[in-house]
């Protein structure tokens, strides 16, 4: 009854930031971002990028609360680049292992074909070629050609 | 944490099935692997019955028990993103065809046999039926592309009109017994209710020898002949008995099988997730972008088409629209959080068991509390 809807889970309330960013002022180079509305998924993955990132001295995140939809991101670098600036690269570091991925992906996936039941229509009729063909366009094509983050 | 940077990451597909594919995913962390796994259980789209009104039940089931099942019967939700909108995005006041799909119930039995109540008695009624959303109240508003976007299938039952395919059993009824209800269908994601995960299991491994010492093996007396080998030992080496343990190997290899429940086909769910997680990296760099002109913004999912019209692409990290990351930092200050405190002091460190895998968390499903790695932590971070 008194519960806030689950999708405030993950979905920006009107006019909410998406990220905070607070700087540490007794560590130099260091800076404490806050992240709403998301959660290990991303925090674990941005941490272990980060690490991987020569730059980086220290990157650790946690969810504080798990009822609270954010976590924070703790990042210190050696100075040559701003802890916000080494989170953005991060980001774009992922984003173009996963448009290799997903082309990688698409190519196997174009190499097998579905092993019995292809025909079968019915339910997956429009399933038949779930990602070429109608409509899928859109998150098929790779990061580098032609999309860019605006289109998100 | 290095190790496998140099080397591009690669899958290799093993089967393809219709309703699952197994893969192995190489030369990428065990974190990034383990945002895949969440990612394709937890956020990606499907439509599932979410409301239901019952005007005749005279089952042996109560109404709430009966509901509740409907909401877990899979519905063909191909192309989600496109052909549905959110209720809560939608102009309409409490549904309407570019937002939800209406199914419809009606049984009863008439002979001396108990008869099965199945998802296969379930019938979509077709968008633009009169009054399916209220008496002649019109869909004026911009009723969208959702309906062209649709395939022909979308919104029904899995496997009905499918030959040879079970239905989901809902309900038994016997003779004078009766069942007539509407469902509403709507469009959601697993992190609201695990009604809307496209995948039945997704099983995720790596390490199969357990050379890194992620898990410990209880035994009897013999620990190779009481821990049976996986099937996935077969692609790596066996550890020699003197091998020394490398405390500083890390996983790089990971055996994937999504298994999904008709709704979504698993190159479908596969490539979504991959297109998802991207979407929210991408709206992490525009978070940050957009930092120092906070007053700029309204809500995050307006944001793409304000700001920056550099092309972000192009620069491929470095170049052209990041210089200005450097010259920003001053938007800093400004930006103190007066919501931070209170969370942000809770003693989760100590006690915690979120592993790097975070997969504790009540979406990480399944097994695989076992599976997040034993990295250290420190004063609470997971570093
Ligand atoms: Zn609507």
């Amino acid at each position: 009854m008194n519960a806030p809807n689950r999708y405030e889970l993950y979905v920006l309330d009107d006019g909410e930031k998406p990220v905070e960013i607070i700087e540490d002022t007794k560590i130099p180079n260091a800076a404490t971002i806050k992240i709403v509305k998301q959660d290990h998924t991303l925090g674990n993955m941005l941490r272990a990028q980060l690490l991987s990132m020569p730059q980086i001295l220290f990157a650790g995140y946690k969810v504080p609360h798990p009822l609270h939809p954010h976590f924070i991101i703790k990042i210190q670098t050696d100075g040559t680049m701003t802890p916000q600036a080494v989170l953005e690269q991060a980001c774009t570091k992922l984003i173009g292992t996963m448009s290799s991925l997903e082309n990688k992906f698409k190519r196997e996936f174009s190499f097998k074909d579905v092993e019995g039941t292809v025909g079968a229509g019915g339910a997956t009729a429009a399933t038949d070629d779930p990602y070429g063909g109608s409509g899928m366009g859109g998150t098929g094509g790779a990061w580098p050609g032609g999309r860019d983050y605006l289109d998100f | 944490m290095q190790g496998h940077d140099d080397l591009e990451p690669t899958v290799h597909i093993r089967e393809l099935k219709k309703d699952k594919v197994n893969f192995v995913l190489k030369n990428v962390d065990l974190a990034f692997a383990n945002s895949l796994r969440r990612v394709m259980m937890a956020d990606i789209p499907t439509v599932a019955i979410d409301m239901v009104e019952i005007e005749i039940n005279t089952t042996v089931l109560p109404d709430e028990f009966i509901a509740h099942r409907l909401g877990m019967v899979p519905l063909a939700s191909s192309n989600c993103d496109e052909a549905i909108r959110n209720t809560r995005d939608c102009t309409c006041l409490a549904g309407c065809d570019s937002c939800s799909i209406m199914l419809v119930l009606n049984v009863a039995c008439h002979d001396h046999h108990t008869m099965d109540v199945t998802s296969h008695h379930l019938d979509v009624v077709p968008p633009g039926t009169p009054g399916t959303w209220g008496d002649g109240e019109e869909q004026e508003h911009d009723a969208g592309e959702e309906l062209s976007k649709r395939g022909e299938r979308f919104g029904h039952p899995v496997g009905k009109d499918e030959p040879g395919t079970p239905p989901v059993l809902l309900c038994k009824i016997r003779k004078g017994q009766e069942l007539k209800l509407r469902c509403v269908a709507k469009k959601g994601i697993a992190k609201e209710h695990a009604k809307w995960s496209p995948c039945s299991a997704v099983s995720f491994e790596y390490d199969p020898y357990n050379k890194l010492r992620h898990t410990t093996h209880w035994f009897e007396s013999d620990e190779r002949g009481e821990w049976p080998l996986s099937e996935n030992a077969k692609e790596e080496e066996p550890p020699r008995d003197d091998e020394p343990f490398d405390f500083n190997a890390q996983p790089s290899q990971f055996y994937f099988e999504v298994e999904t429940d008709g709704s979504l086909g698993p190159q479908e769910v596969v490539m979504k997730g991959l297109a998802e997680l991207q979407t929210k990296l991408a709206n992490l760099i525009l978070g940050l972008k957009t930092q120092p002109e906070l007053d700029i913004l309204t809500g995050g999912e307006q944001q793409p088409n304000g700001n920056n019209a550099d092309g972000w692409g192009a620069g491929g990290g470095g170049g052209g629209g990041w210089g200005a990351a450097s010259g920003n930092g001053g938007g800093w200050g400004g930006s103190a959080s007066p919501t931070r405190g209170g969370a942000a002091t809770s003693a989760w460190g100590a006690t915690s068991p979120h592993s790097s895998g975070g997969a504790t968390s009540t979406w990480g499903g399944g097994a695989n509390a076992g599976w997040g790695s034993p990295e250290q932590q420190s004063n609470g971070w997971n570093v």
